[in-house]
């Protein structure tokens, strides 16, 4: 709870500090009140969870590690964005605030223990996104993007609220609690209504995650919004949107198994399929980026199929190792967006003879996306892996590991670029603080894989 | 009883009418009484405040809006894009699934049980403010954060740069 | 730490220092790399020394091997699965400690060979010590796990050395080597977790990734997907047959054999001649080492049921690699066919389940990897002079190469089993194993043995036959006089490399019992656990 508190001050004091016209101080203040809120909010950690606000919010580990996890992706986020915004409009003070309200969304998300609060949380962090995703106002694919997400967001946004209307409707509680208790009286005699209301959560919560067939939006959102925010929708949005839909399936929904068990597989095996075929035959590295992500929804979907107490810590180091693993990628992005202008795999070409440092962590970035052991994405991808067969679901796995061969042809695809082909180019200006996110992002990248004891049993 | 039906054949009558009239601003009108024929209904349910947020809201505020909108884009027959027939097929199977599914759901449901409305009067502005206040205090007061970044987001998407390129 | 652990980590620790030394010490690179290469002889060779074959028998049993080292490295809580316990397990038994022998050397030889390379230098020796590291530990892993991470941790730096400094399509040959690879090792990645949730530790009651356990079938859960009990079927096949194919094509790829074949003569072909001396001499040998370590010893049943398709296999690969290679122009393609011809002795020899046949092919593959990081090792430094190997190109070149030509005609002849060399050895006791098969165990028909014979008389042809077109006669050469210059005779440098190999080649033939002493144990109690079942 402090550090929503935390986050909320922090921009509107943001927002003060745009009006006294301190732009200096923005991006220290963000990251100073942002790791203070990192704290706070790990400071909660054990401390005897009972839901709080009559029953509104429940900080247990599930909620504390998630959004200490948030958090963490949103520090190293905005230390990528020294100088960005300042190129795209004077009111810098405003996104900062704008992705700061976003992530107070993000925090209810990953800790509600109603689904008013889940409901209010994705609409802060919405709204919030909407905004940022056109910002960049003179920019066509940024308007583009912004109405895009807008629409399909409140489409999505309208889905859920329907689904949570219809599950008050069977069980007459909007707490999780109550509504298992309802289930639990008598799982095989529950209304109707109940599997409806279901069924559009998880249409509207999929809509969110960007898992197939409900991943329309993703590439065009993704590509048109500034790179930033897309980094920040592919990572943060994305487990906080993963989180959400963990933490009400795993809380509410476990007992009818049955019913939504052959929706996710279906979701996962589509996601897949689509995220990792249209991979392959994009040119460019922003989008993707975008349908990977799309993909590796697809794996993440596995902890929900395997459902057991341990699926929140799998789908956290998953979570953990991808969203690095993007952030490094969309790190490189925006510097040879700015500097080159252009993101074709092409514009690739040579970085590793002008900018070793940059190819080595885009590098490590892209094993990790692959799955190569020693990454932390090979830890994430071999716990999904161990969980859907822990549950027979041998059909489905044989398939993702297919994909997962297809995957490594894309993301080697920049790796390639860098190492094997020569071309004449300008070395890349890396700032300091680039260059603090990259390495870190890096090295933490290599010692979840050699060593993920320490966050692999977290929760 | 019979209020109630007469209130329900005037929803569905001008619904009817919003979609089949010609001319879009009469829709948008017609779509006014529908609504408040909504706040009857309301009313009936004992649910008031509901039925004060909806005439206040939707009648009052956003349909003359839109209304506004409409008359400023000055929309004419002519310019209404002609929709194609595989268009009209799509529209009519899609309107076919809905009924069935409404008709199968209709017969699938019963009338909910009288007792599980615990309190009949929760509809109250005073119950429901109670309700707001105790119970839902930390969403009301979170939605404060919504409307505030909605806020500063319109303010920013609206105000005009000062761009020096 | 023991000495293994050293072992292993020396050649990091030496990449590590490469990579934060400084360029304008460039030239010092490739002494860092040296020096950690000679360390690693040394202390193989000390281990090779100290190591008693008779009472370190290993295979399934911890306490037979030598050096074990286990350490707890990663254990999850997964709730109702228990827990995932993965250990830092290493050790070193007959089948396994001739391996780090082997690789030791030929790294040593590959090295000697870097010298040619001029290229981000920093690059290619940290690439090189990253890849000694991961061979070393695949050779000593006994945690299923970690063997699974050195395999795949191999996959990358050769990766990138065939990529950034191998030939003109470099690209394709380096994708096309790791697509492979990796194919077969994604689903090796599904076999090892279905293994895991079979199979529990006896001492902690855990599910464990420990292939000693998984070779016990006393450990096995009642009911698992791969008890051998329960008669598991998966896609209509039992289910740990289908275990062992899927791990028997991982591993086969690594051989290669036909017809998984393709990558190799691409890759050999693009890649530096040090990164071929490695893929031939070192890598093709995980593979053999792979299906004796892993498939037949954790699915003897299996092996047993499929040991004539194994047998076959062996033949094709055999008969197949010999006749293209007899068809290539390209000497460095030739090589690598032959390769392919040879390494099918190898799963003739393991197919046959006897302990000449496994000996046999032990034999094989230590063989070969001297005698083929010698052919390319000369091949490389043709090509290296005159950047052409076309087979036509070149004629007489005895008459101005007279000492290289000594080399290649001793490592021709060697490779096509000339008695007082170890591949005659070799080869002799994996026909032997196959002939004696159907009396001994049934498995395999005689007529397989034949066929294996007839390999043996075609690489004789492929080899005699590009000696007599590439070195005797006149000296005619495709680059004219310029070529007469540019092939100067062999090196100091090249020369210890050489006598090295050959001095390896020639004691091995004339004593094999200096090999055959250190694994005839653990291949007999090898071969007692398959026929245990």
């Amino acid at each position: 709870m402090s550090a929503l508190i935390t986050i909320t001050i922090l921009a509107l004091l943001l927002l003060y500090l745009g009006l006294f016209k301190a732009k200096k101080a923005l991006l220290p203040v963000a990251l100073i009140g942002l790791m203070v809120a990192l704290v706070l909010s790990l400071m909660e950690w054990d401390s005897n969870a009972a839901p709080i606000f009559s029953n509104m919010m429940l900080y247990d580990r599930f909620a504390v590690a998630f959004s200490g996890i948030t958090i963490f992706l949103t520090i190293l986020i905005i230390a990528l964005s020294k100088d960005y915004f300042e190129r795209i409009s004077s009111n810098v003070a405003e996104y900062y605030a704008l992705i700061l309200f976003s992530l107070a969304g993000i925090i209810l998300m990953v800790s509600y223990h109603n689904l008013s609060m889940l409901f209010i949380g994705i609409e802060i962090m919405s709204v919030s996104l909407y905004i940022l995703a056109g910002i960049k106002k003179r920019d066509f694919a940024s308007n583009e993007a912004a109405l895009k997400y807008f629409l399909m967001g409140a489409f999505s946004t309208g889905i859920l609220l329907f689904g949570v209307t219809l599950i008050y409707g069977a069980s007459g509680s909007f707490d999780l609690e109550g509504i298992k208790q309802y289930i639990l009286k008598d799982p095989t005699a529950v209304s109707p209504l109940l599997y409806t209301g279901i069924t559009l959560l998880i249409v509207g919560l999929s809509f969110k995650v960007g898992a197939a067939p409900f991943h329309f939006w993703v590439p065009d959102v993704y590509e048109g919004s500034p790179s930033l925010i897309s980094a920040y929708m592919s990572t943060v949005v994305k487990v906080a949107g993963f989180a959400a839909f963990l933490r009400l399936i795993m809380f509410s929904f476990a007992p009818l198994q049955d019913f939504w068990i052959p929706m996710i597989i279906g979701m996962s095996v589509l996601s897949l399929l689509i995220g990792n075929v249209t991979a392959v035959y994009q040119q460019h590295f922003k989008r993707m980026l975008a349908y990977s992500s799309i993909s590796h929804v697809g794996y993440m979907l596995f902890a929900i199929i395997a459902l057991n107490g341990s699926s929140d810590n799998a789908v956290f180091v998953y979570a953990a190792a991808y969203s690095v693993a993007t952030i490094i990628a969309f790190g490189v992005l925006i510097l040879l967006q700015g500097q080159v202008g252009n993101d074709s795999f092409d514009s690739f070409n040579g970085l590793a003879r002008k900018n070793p440092f940059l190819a080595l962590t885009l590098t490590i970035a892209m094993l990790s996306l692959a799955g190569i052991p020693l990454t932390a994405g090979f830890i994430g991808k071999f716990m999904m892996f161990s969980k859907a067969l822990s549950s027979y679901h041998i059909f489905l796995v044989v398939f993702a590991a297919l994909n997962a061969m297809i995957g490594i042809f894309y993301y080697f695809k920049v790796i390639v670029a860098m190492y094997f082909k020569e071309e004449d180019r300008k070395e890349l200006i890396v700032p300091v603080y680039f260059k603090l996110v990259l390495g870190f992002s890096a090295l933490v990248t290599i010692a979840l894989g050699v060593y993920p004891d320490f966050i692999a049993s977290l929760i | 009883m019979n209020l109630f039906y007469f209130v329900a054949f005037l929803s569905i009558f001008f619904s009817l009418l919003v979609i089949f009239s010609k001319n879009p601003v009469y829709s948008v009108l017609y779509l006014i009484v529908t609504f408040f024929t909504f706040s009857i209904h309301y009313i009936l349910l004992n649910a008031q405040f509901l039925a004060i947020v909806n005439f206040i809201v939707y009648m009052g505020a956003i349909l003359v809006l839109f209304l506004y909108v409409l008359m400023l884009l000055n929309l004419n027959k002519e310019s209404e894009p002609m929709k194609s027939n595989l268009l009209k097929v799509v529209g009519v199977i899609a309107g076919l699934c809905l009924l069935l599914t409404v008709a199968g759901s209709l017969k699938l449901l019963h009338a909910s049980d009288p007792v599980l409305l615990k309190n009949p009067d929760i509809g109250l502005v005073r119950n429901l403010g109670k309700v707001l206040f105790k119970e839902f205090l930390l969403p009301f007061e979170v939605s404060s954060i919504l409307l505030l970044s909605a806020m500063v987001g319109a303010v920013l998407l609206a105000k005009k740069d000062i761009t020096k390129v | 730490m023991s000495l293994l652990s050293i072992l292993i980590f020396l050649p990091l620790f030496a990449g590590l220092i490469i990579v934060v030394l400084p360029s304008s010490v460039r030239e010092g690179y490739k002494y860092v790399a040296l020096a950690a290469v000679i360390i690693q002889v040394l202390i193989s060779a000390y281990i090779y020394l100290h190591f008693n074959g008779n009472v370190f028998t290993g295979i399934a049993d911890q306490n037979k091997y030598q050096l074990v080292e286990r350490l707890p490295w990663i254990s999850l809580n997964l709730g109702a699965m228990g827990k995932l316990q993965i250990d830092y397990f290493l050790g070193l038994d007959g089948l396994s400690m001739p391996f780090m022998l082997l690789t030791s050397v030929v790294m040593l030889v590959a090295l000697l060979a870097s010298w040619e390379i001029k290229i981000n230098l920093k690059g290619y020796f940290a690439l090189f010590l990253l890849l000694d590291t991961a061979i070393l530990g695949v050779f000593s892993a006994l945690d299923f796990f970690l063997f699974y991470i050195f395999y795949e941790l191999m996959l990358m730096p050769l990766y990138f050395l065939i990529g950034i400094w191998g030939g003109v399509r470099r690209e394709y040959a380096a994708i096309k080597f790791f697509l492979y690879t990796l194919f077969g090792s994604v689903f090796m990645l599904l076999v090892i977790i279905g293994l895991y949730f079979s199979v529990t530790d006896p001492a902690t009651g855990y599910h464990t990734f420990n292939m000693l356990s998984m070779m016990d079938p006393k450990n096995y859960v009642e009911g698992s997907i791969f008890s051998a009990l329960a008669h598991n079927e998966l896609f209509g096949v039992s289910a740990r047959l289908l275990g062992f194919i899927v791990l028997f094509i991982a591993f086969a790829i690594k051989v290669p054999i036909v017809p998984l074949h393709t990558w190799l003569p691409d890759a050999h072909v693009e890649a530096p001649t040090p990164v071929s001396i490695i893929l031939a001499g070192i890598l093709l040998k995980v593979g053999g080492y792979g299906i004796l370590r892993v498939c037949v010893s954790i699915f003897p049943d299996a092996a047993i049921q499929s040991a004539w398709w194994l047998g076959l296999i062996g033949i094709v690969s055999i008969i197949y690699g010999a006749l293209n290679a007899l068809a290539q122009t390209d000497l460095k393609r030739l090589v690598a066919y032959s390769s392919i011809s040879h390494m099918g002795f190898v799963l003739l020899g393991i197919a046959s389940i006897t302990p000449e046949g496994i000996s046999g092919a032990m034999m094989q593959m230590i063989s070969h990897g001297f005698l083929s990081s010698m052919l390319f090792f000369l091949v490389g430094i043709i090509y290296s002079r005159v950047h052409d190997r076309e087979i036509p190109h070149f004629r007489g070149l005895a008459l101005i190469m007279p000492k290289f030509s000594a080399f290649i005609m001793i490592a021709f002849f060697a490779s096509l089993g000339l008695p007082g060399f170890s591949a005659f050895i070799a080869e002799a006791f994996s026909l032997i194993g196959a002939f004696n098969s159907e009396s001994i165990n049934g498995l395999l028909p005689r007529w397989m043995a034949v066929c294996g014979t007839l390999g043996i008389l075609l690489s004789a042809c492929y080899f005699l036959w590009t000696l007599q077109r590439m070195f005797f006669g006149e000296t005619r050469l495709f680059g004219g006089e310029k070529w007469k210059i540019q092939l100067t005779d062999v090196n100091a440098r090249e020369v210890t490399a050489l006598c090295i190999l050959t001095a390896f080649a020639l004691v091995l033939g004339i004593m094999p019992s200096l090999a055959f002493d250190k694994m005839n144990a653990s291949v007999l109690e090898l071969i007692r656990l398959v026929n245990l079942k």
